[in-house]
């Protein structure tokens, strides 16, 4: 255990400074993104008023204006890059220096990764975190902060981030086939934002397309840790989501290899 | 008949540059195809969006499901439009001048605007427009529009003036980079206000709505042209405020970016 820090250390560090050399460009870039979780508060605020009743489909105003964020923020800090960064690694050959090289390479990339998350959760987890807590102060009237459920969310979250990073190195690796993921990861990212319930809460959705929704791995990445957030869990469905979570992480890691070791083997760089 | 002739030149060129880029983008033939399907769908997502609330609702803030449909589908017409012709200017944006590449223009017997412009023929655009059509198609036949030349002659206005608001304002942003050597991220935050046009001013605020009506005008390119055909509200406002909006733009962004050409320095390597 010792050694293998020692090993990937240094790519943590690396990633640390990349992240901390192109912080104002990402903090202009949250600020776009954020101006859509306003645009959706905002359609639901005209939904509430228009429609008169006080939940829609078992979601207060409160309820709803935390899911917009919180799914935005969690979405956020379990970014990777995996699939892009693979994608090009293939695309230019640098993928074969990464073999002969006597380290893991998605283990690299993981320590790396883990540098620039610790940057982006420093300037938006907090900030959006303590928003989304204060506005359910001021609307609510009553601390409605609840530690358990936060370090549930906390727990899951870790979770996430770790199923999305094994998800988009497996995705990468179909640049093996495809030589570019332009178009393909235009159409993952529309596609895992749908399932995840990142645009409409997966309790929205038909019974029965619900059920299977819930069960996919994409649920885990947004839809299950805000669940946990808004306390809409009970302790069994928290115990059994952790389970679905570590079951497609497991699935992601194992699959991560067979594919690797069956790409190296048929490799072709197309040069540049 | 020299301007006629210089017309003539710069739709040719125009041709030209489109065919250039069309091979480059046919060496990907199946990722371009997947990258429109993704397109595609996003829009479809956005649809089902609406439909699980209008499951709900009878209306929104007064508007009808048609009505929204309708409004959402001509956010998406000059987005396309501009996205079509102008998507080169992320590229001034994020790495052209930071690399010293902007050079290349300076050389060119044609304006460096046109240069640039031209160089890119963003064919993804086709989804938004393909889907704008769709829901615009779909949405007159059940909502109470009169179809008359004046409607149709002040819709292909209001498109053409609500693409310049788009252009005008990646013009502006993107000239940034001039001095700064690199903007993409600016003009990100800036085009990304675009999206607020896609529903009715009247669901923000005031704050809100002012910002998307006075300051980054993008109320202009479709709810306000939109609710003139809608509810016949004043087209003095709704449609000429979309036109004086788009040429106030459109001068300050070819005012700074001469600015901006004359103060570019190459880069250092």
């Amino acid at each position: 255990m010792g050694k293998i820090l020692r090993i990937y250390k240094p790519f943590t560090h690396a990633g640390f400074l990349l992240a901390a050399q192109y912080r104002i460009n990402f903090v202009f870039f949250v600020l776009g993104d954020i101006l859509r979780c306003f645009i959706t508060f905002f359609l639901w605020h005209a939904v509430f008023t228009s429609g008169g009743a006080t939940t829609f489909m078992g979601f207060s105003e409160t309820d709803m204006t935390v899911y917009i964020f919180i799914s935005f923020l969690t979405g956020a800090v379990a970014y990777s890059d995996g699939s892009y960064i693979v994608g090009e690694e293939i695309r230019d050959g640098n993928i074969a220096m990464r073999m002969i090289k006597p380290i893991r390479f998605e283990t690299a990339l993981m320590f790396q990764e883990l540098g620039e998350r610790t940057i982006s959760a420093v300037m938006i987890f907090i900030p959006l975190a303590a928003g989304v807590e204060i506005y359910k102060f001021v609307v609510t009237g009553t601390l409605g902060f609840n530690i358990w459920f936060f370090l549930l969310y906390l727990v899951s979250l870790v979770l996430s981030y770790l199923i999305n990073f094994y998800f988009n190195i497996c995705y990468g690796y179909s640049a093996f086939v495809l030589k570019n993921l332009w178009g393909s990861n235009l159409l993952k990212e529309c596609i895992v934002s749908f399932l995840s319930g990142a645009i409409v809460p997966l309790a929205f959705m038909p019974a029965g397309l619900g059920f299977v929704l819930n069960l996919l791995p994409f649920a885990s990445l947004t839809y299950i840790p805000v669940m946990i957030y808004l306390g809409m869990y009970d302790v069994p469905t928290i115990l059994m989501s952790f389970g679905l979570q570590i079951f497609w992480l497991v699935f992601f890691i194992f699959l991560q290899r067979i594919i690797w070791s069956a790409c190296v083997r048929r490799m072709s760089v197309q040069g540049g | 008949m020299r301007i006629i002739k210089k017309i003539h030149r710069t739709f040719k060129l125009h041709r030209i540059f489109i065919k250039q880029d069309l091979k480059r983008l046919m060496e990907y033939k199946v990722d371009f195809l997947t990258g429109a399907v993704g397109m595609l769908l996003a829009q479809a997502i956005n649809l089902f969006f609406l439909s699980v609330i209008f499951s709900q609702i009878p209306s929104l803030n007064g508007y009808t499901f048609e009505q929204i449909i309708f409004i959402y589908g001509f956010a998406l017409l000059p987005k396309a439009i501009d996205h079509l012709f102008f998507d080169n200017l992320w590229s001034i944006g994020y790495f052209i001048i930071r690399k010293g590449d902007f050079d290349k223009y300076l050389t060119r017997p044609v304006s460096t605007l046109f240069a640039v412009t031209v160089e890119k023929f963003q064919v993804d655009a086709f989804g938004e427009l393909i889907v704008g059509i769709t829901f615009l198609c779909v949405s007159i036949p059940q909502i109470d529009i009169s179809i008359n030349f004046i409607n149709i002659l002040l819709f292909i206005i209001a498109v053409l003036f609500s693409t310049f608001i788009y252009t005008g304002i990646k013009l502006i942003t993107s000239s940034i980079a001039f001095w700064t050597k690199r903007s993409g991220h600016v003009m990100y935050m800036f085009y990304m206000v675009n999206e607020f046009a896609k529903y009715p001013t009247t669901i923000y605020n005031k704050v809100v709505a002012s910002i998307i009506t006075y300051i980054i005008p993008f109320a202009f390119t479709a709810f306000f042209p939109a609710s003139y055909f809608l509810v016949g509200g004043n087209p003095l406002f709704n449609i000429g405020g979309t036109i004086v909006m788009a040429a106030a733009l459109m001068a300050l962004g070819i005012f700074v970016w001469n600015k901006g050409v004359s103060a570019y320095e190459s880069a250092g390597s």
